[in-house]
């Protein structure tokens, strides 16, 4: 059977102006036109069969959203090919639409200045859902994301977490077989995230494929079987959840933000066979293994020494972490030289 | 009929939230009537010195100004949204509107409803009747089949010339478009007979950037006013040429869209 979603050599490129500074450069901008090509999608080859939950993972600047945007037909490919259920999204837009669910978590879908509820039916229109689906589908999805309340509320007066389930919704109205979620997580609470997570997991069970951005290693284990892994445009690493999932249970790590710069060597003594390493100035690694010590216990002791702003438990990059399992000695040199 | 419908219905629903979030609708009136006021005023002054301007009296030119003013209200109603266009395409917001299965054109049009919209409507269609109360207008079959063609072409050239200057965006890449500000101001000239200004202006204003189509010209076929009235007949055929050169304009510039980074 062909795959749902096929993308071959597939390779974006955005034109940035080069200007040199001032009013001359401005000028000189204007006569000479001249650009810096940057290649945010370099070559990706990617096939998604119908059922798959994908997620796709790279650290900031990767070229995760562009690709979602050329999947989706709102960019067009600079070279490669593309085709979803059967369409080139980008030449055949409206086709394409009607087969996919999209959801920026940035980014509203919504009208930002109606009430919820107006802009489901304006969907409803659109997609010409006919009136005994939409009450349907509509029926469920207010249930199920508890959304109920919220249809009479102008979309710019959500919270987050409310925008983000009323998104979800409206993405899913006309029952697309394709879900694309570009960071369907980010800034939401846990309780929100799980309920949303909850769901995702159920869509999957229904037999929705998904393709997914996240850095949350949470959407990844909870949601997806499979995980594509791009830096730099390209596809580093693609495979099953599981071995991440494997390496999660032995590896830890706490991220810190500090007040001041850190006493290496003392906290390196303090946390002995835990790796240490300052990224930054003021921030601080710690890598441990999970079956000796528990992050509370390293989070104690780093507090002890330094004021800790903030700390963050397991945020460790996607990217940095899937290359760990597969060559723990580039990682090491990488750290080691920052 | 479908896209119509919807059309309509996301005017509606925008409209709707305009009028219970926002404003109030009086006080729009308000708002345009001396907005409008100001004009009125510059044509009584002119016509309590002098009974007629190149051959055009006081209701006659009211006429025209009416015209204007029922367009661009118009025009507020029906594509306000257009103005929006340089920061929906800054924004990156245009995203949205590429992922769902209708016309992006008609999206953005009816993204917003212009505050003044309904005072214009008010104001621009009040003088029309009023000035042609005054004009002791034959109201034969002939004339009222010409007005009922007419006045339609001459809101459909302001509402696609609205979308050319705003597509103008697409190229210009900046977060507001004042080239489009621009155009319009000038169109604001043709509130006034065209035959007052120097003959390089009259023929930009009729032709490339046909804003006299809306006024000047089709109030001059109408009441069948000096030598060139003829040309007034051609309302018809340059509405459908603004509507395909805005449709065109649209969509050579949606394929120069980019998105954006976050
Ligand atoms: N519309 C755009 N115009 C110019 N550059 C862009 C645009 N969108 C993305 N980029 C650039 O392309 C690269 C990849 O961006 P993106 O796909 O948004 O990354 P990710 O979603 O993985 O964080 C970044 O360097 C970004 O600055
Ligand atoms: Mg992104």
């Amino acid at each position: 059977m062909a795959p749902l979603i096929e993308a071959t050599g597939l390779v974006k490129e955005f034109r940035r102006p080069r200007r040199d500074s001032g009013l001359t450069g401005a000028l000189k901008h204007l006569v000479t036109r001249r650009f810096d090509i940057h290649r945010a999608v370099d070559g990706i080859d990617l096939r998604v069969g119908e059922g798959e939950s994908v997620a796709y993972a790279g650290p900031n600047g990767a070229g995760k959203s562009t690709t979602v945007k050329l999947l989706t037909g709102i960019l067009v490919p600079t070279a490669g090919e593309v085709r979803v259920a059967g369409v080139v999204p980008h030449r055949d837009r409206i086709a394409n639409a009607k087969n996919v669910g999209v959801v920026f978590g940035q980014r509203t879908q919504l009208w930002w200045d109606l009430p919820v509820g107006d802009t489901f039916e304006l969907l409803r229109d659109m997609y010409r859902i006919p009136a005994a689906d939409y009450r349907r589908s509509l029926g469920r999805l207010t249930e199920v994301l508890e959304i109920g309340p919220l249809l009479p509320v102008l979309a710019r007066k959500l919270s987050l977490g409310q925008r983000m389930r009323a998104d979800l919704a409206a993405a899913l109205l006309h029952q697309p077989h394709i879900l694309y979620l570009d960071e369907p997580t980010i800034g939401l609470d846990l309780d929100v995230k799980d309920r949303v997570r909850t769901f995702l997991r159920q869509l999957v069970a229904d037999g929705t494929t998904i393709l997914l951005t996240t850095h949350d290693i949470g959407d990844i284990e909870e949601v997806c079987g499979r995980i594509v892994v791009i830096d730099e445009g390209r596809i580093r690493h693609d495979g099953p959840v599981e071995v991440l999932r494997d390496a999660l249970a032995s590896a830890s790590s706490v991220r810190f933000q500090l007040s001041a710069s850190a006493p290496l060597d003392l906290i390196r003594e303090r946390l002995g066979d835990a790796e240490v390493t300052a990224p930054g100035e003021r921030e601080l690694v710690v890598r441990f293994d999970r079956t000796t010590r528990t992050a509370g216990a390293v989070a104690a002791t780093v507090m002890g020494l330094v004021e800790v702003r903030d700390l963050r438990i397991n945020d460790e990059g996607i990217a940095d972490l899937i290359r760990r399992i597969h060559r723990p000695d580039e990682v090491t040199a990488r750290s080691g030289a920052a | 009929m479908h896209t119509l419908r919807v059309y309509r219905r996301n005017l509606g629903a925008h409209l709707r939230a305009t009028l219970e979030y926002q404003a109030d609708f009086w006080i729009l009136v308000v708002a345009a009537v001396l907005t409008q006021g100001a004009g009125l005023v510059l044509i009584a002054t002119i016509f309590a010195r002098v009974p007629r301007i190149h051959g055009w009296g006081v209701w006659e030119v009211v006429l025209i100004f009416a015209m204007m003013v029922l367009a661009q209200g118009t025009s507020e109603l029906l594509a306000e949204g257009t103005w929006g266009l340089a920061g929906l395409i800054n924004r990156g917001e245009l995203d949205r509107m590429l992922l769902r299965p209708y016309p992006c054109l008609l999206q953005v049009c009816a993204s917003r409803v212009g505050m003044n919209a309904f005072g214009n409507v008010t104001v621009g269609g009040g003088l029309l009747v009023t000035a042609l109360l005054h004009l002791d207008v034959a109201w034969t079959p002939a004339r009222i089949g010409l007005a009922l063609v007419l006045l339609p072409s001459a809101l459909v050239i302001k509402v696609s010339l609205t979308v050319v200057a705003n597509s103008t965006s697409f190229w210009l890449r900046g977060a507001i478009n004042t080239f489009a500000a621009g155009m319009d101001q000038l169109g604001e000239l043709t509130k006034y007979p065209l035959s007052i200004y120097g003959v390089g202006l009259q023929a930009v204003l009729a032709t490339a950037l046909p804003f006299a189509f809306i006024g000047f010209f089709p109030v001059s076929v109408f009441l069948d006013h000096g030598r060139l009235a003829w040309i007034g007949l051609l309302t018809p055929a340059v509405a459908v040429y603004c509507v395909l050169l805005a449709v065109t304009v649209f969509r050579r510039g949606l394929r120069r869209y980019e998105s954006a980074g976050n």
